[in-house]
């Protein structure tokens, strides 16, 4: 088992958006193996403001330097300096699963959730994909800069008070690429994903479309919550709930899945087909 | 290039790394940890034999404590209900047999599923959280983690929770006889179905009738946790001591709320909550005679040796531990120190010194 004390050196951090930075750490334990969508457990250094260590979506890894970098909010880890030390594990949980058969994707984010979708967005356009992102933000001064992101992506913002790109919420502009996209992934405020989740659900009714993964007329379906299914879904969000220990053994950070059972954020998510989760009860 | 990789169909291009599964997750629950032959061989809390002193533990230096009824820990540092859930699934992070005792998850008759999320809010030196007692229900842990414990050196006392009287009776009677279980913690903070949902811990009366029916089906180790709340603490940590109680241990959570949070029946623990927690153990202990251990806001050193001054004989560590799981493993050492330091036979010249 990984140590739970590993510690990371922070390399460099910018801002790059009002009370959001940036940071890259020296974390080779992290950074081999990671993927899209799983996590990494960060302890402030300060613990009398966070007694937890705070989950954080990898929003890069790159095994061959070691580096990985992580998107944060203010608090004490945003007063980090360059060569301060922080506990830093992972990475936790199950990545984003995209089906090979997918051409086009649509990733769809408000606030710190591009974070989690960042490094997907990446190995897609890596893999030869077509990947649009949908970007919610309160106004344009909080719009995630196109320049962190790689070019071949098509970015579409909303902004609440119209101060930039659609006026409206980000859900506005989904209808729009419904029909194009293979495969759509999320990550946000859990309303949002319910929001979504609700609207995925009628999808196939809407567009006629067939369901991936069903060419021979049907046969078995796959087991809910396993790799292969999760993989077929249209739809994957992320969840950003507080993860208590992030080894399945506090239950803090459990949510309920749509047959009542519970799901663990840290072992069985952060990412879930939308299917899996009993919305109601999530949001 | 651009072009060239643009051209390649994404299926030949698709990473085939080892991605995480649930495969990986069920290999760190199996795997019982053998303790090392140094340990001792039976258990500690059936035998009368000398205090074990845990593998490290120098000869000179006394940190085993008495609970009652034969449960001896070999150290008064406990991992408190909940972090460290069954300890199977810490048990290849901590070593389990450096601690005194380790108290498990809530356990109630039937399985339930817990609380609708969000079921933690963190706040400044603490958390708001309402798990909802999710747990397998006392049938399935037993099957599951019994055989485990029972080769374990550690104690294993198991939390009990329900919401009558009759169901945690129930739960205690099938943990009756089964060799992994050292002792029964009956969380006194859970509500009482036949008082409106208040909890046992805030009425003498209903604490007493709950511990005494225990009492008529658990001959052994028998700790009675109990929560802040109550108008005089004391009355009910006398009650549960008369119904039959060996050892009192305190606090809980603090019944809390955070906007946006955890639902109905949230708590607060962590740090925050040690001031509060010192004056109901200072006050328990003054009333009763047994053994308490001591719960709240422990993350560090300074923090156990001040629930030894008010007279805790042990000291549990709960929510400090989700960011460092090892912590009560590293107290026990740190308190060994402090004891050799000073030059003390024992760590028990430690209890009670802010009392007197």
């Amino acid at each position: 088992m990984t140590t739970l004390l590993a510690e990371a050196e922070l390399v460099e951090s910018h801002a790059i958006l009002p009370g959001q930075w940036i940071g890259s750490f020296h974390a080779p334990h992290v950074a081999s193996g990671a993927r899209a969508g799983q996590f990494v457990h960060l302890r402030d250094p300060d613990p009398t403001t966070e007694l937890l260590r705070r989950s954080v979506p990898l929003n890069t890894a790159d095994p061959s330097t070691g580096i990985v970098t992580l998107q944060v909010r203010s608090g004490a880890i945003g007063r980090l300096r360059a060569g301060d030390r922080v506990g830093l594990v992972g990475p936790f949980g199950r990545p984003f699963e995209i089906d090979p058969r997918s051409r086009h994707l649509l990733l769809i984010a408000t606030g710190l959730g591009i974070a989690a979708l960042r490094m997907l967005a990446d190995e897609a356009v890596r893999d030869g994909r077509q990947v649009t992102l949908l970007f919610g933000a309160p106004a344009a001064r909080d719009v995630y800069p196109s320049s962190l992101l790689p070019d071949e992506v098509e970015y579409a913002v909303a902004t609440a008070d119209g101060s930039l790109g659609h006026h409206g919420p980000v859900t506005d502009l989904v209808p729009a690429y419904e029909a194009w996209a293979d495969q759509a992934f999320a990550a946000g405020p859990t309303p949002l994903l319910a929001q979504l989740a609700r609207h995925a659900a009628g999808r196939r009714e809407r567009m006629g479309v067939a369901n991936l993964g069903r060419k021979r007329g049907g046969g078995r379906p796959e087991p809910a919550g396993s790799t292969s299914a999760r993989r077929k879904a249209f739809l994957q969000v992320a969840l950003d709930q507080p993860v208590g220990c992030a080894a399945a053994t506090c239950l803090g950070c459990a949510v309920l899945g749509a047959g009542g059972v519970p799901l663990r954020t840290c072992r069985e998510g952060p990412v879930f087909a939308a299917g899996e989760l009993d919305w109601d009860a999530v949001s | 290039m651009k072009a060239k990789k643009r051209v390649v169909t994404a299926g030949p291009q698709t990473p085939t790394r080892r991605t995480p599964t649930v495969r990986r997750v069920k290999s760190a629950i199996v795997p019982a940890v053998r303790r090392p032959a140094s340990a001792p061989s039976g258990r500690a809390c059936d035998a009368g034999a000398p205090p074990p002193l845990g593998s490290v533990a120098r000869p000179s230096v006394d940190l085993a404590v008495d609970l009652g009824r034969g449960l001896v820990l070999a150290n008064p540092l406990v991992a408190a209900s909940g972090p460290f859930g069954y300890g199977v699934e810490v048990a290849d992070a901590v070593d389990l047999g450096r601690i005194g005792a380790l108290v498990t998850r809530g356990t109630t008759v039937r399985a339930r599923a817990g609380a609708s999320p969000p079921r933690m809010a963190p706040t400044p030196s603490g958390i708001v959280h309402a798990l909802g007692y999710q747990n397998p229900g006392v049938d399935a842990v037993i099957a599951r983690h019994e055989p485990t414990w029972g080769s374990w050196s550690v104690p294993v006392v198991v939390n009990v929770c329900g919401e009558s009287a009759g169901e945690i009776v129930e739960v205690v009677r099938r943990l009756e006889g089964l060799a992994g279980v050292a002792a029964v913690e009956l969380n006194l903070g859970c509500p009482n179905a036949a008082r409106g949902g208040s909890p046992f811990t805030v009425d003498p009366d209903a604490a007493a009738s709950l511990v005494a029916a225990v009492r008529r089906t658990w001959d052994r180790c028998l700790i009675a946790k109990l929560s802040p709340g109550a108008a005089d603490i004391r009355s009910v940590a006398r009650a549960a001591v008369s119904a039959g109680a060996d050892a009192i241990s305190a606090i809980g959570g603090v019944a809390a709320l955070a906007v946006g949070g955890p639902g109905s029946g949230a708590v607060l623990t962590g740090p925050a909550i040690r001031p509060i927690a010192l004056r109901v153990v200072y006050e328990i202990v003054g009333a009763v005679g047994v053994p308490v251990v001591a719960y709240g806001g422990v993350a560090a050193l300074d923090h156990v040796l001040d629930f030894l001054a008010v007279g805790a004989v042990a000291v549990g560590v709960g929510t400090a531990a989700l960011a460092e799981p090892a912590l009560p493993v590293r107290l026990a050492g740190e308190l060994e120190d402090v004891v050799a330091a000073r030059g003390l036979a024992s760590y028990r010249d430690l209890v009670g010194i802010a009392r007197r």
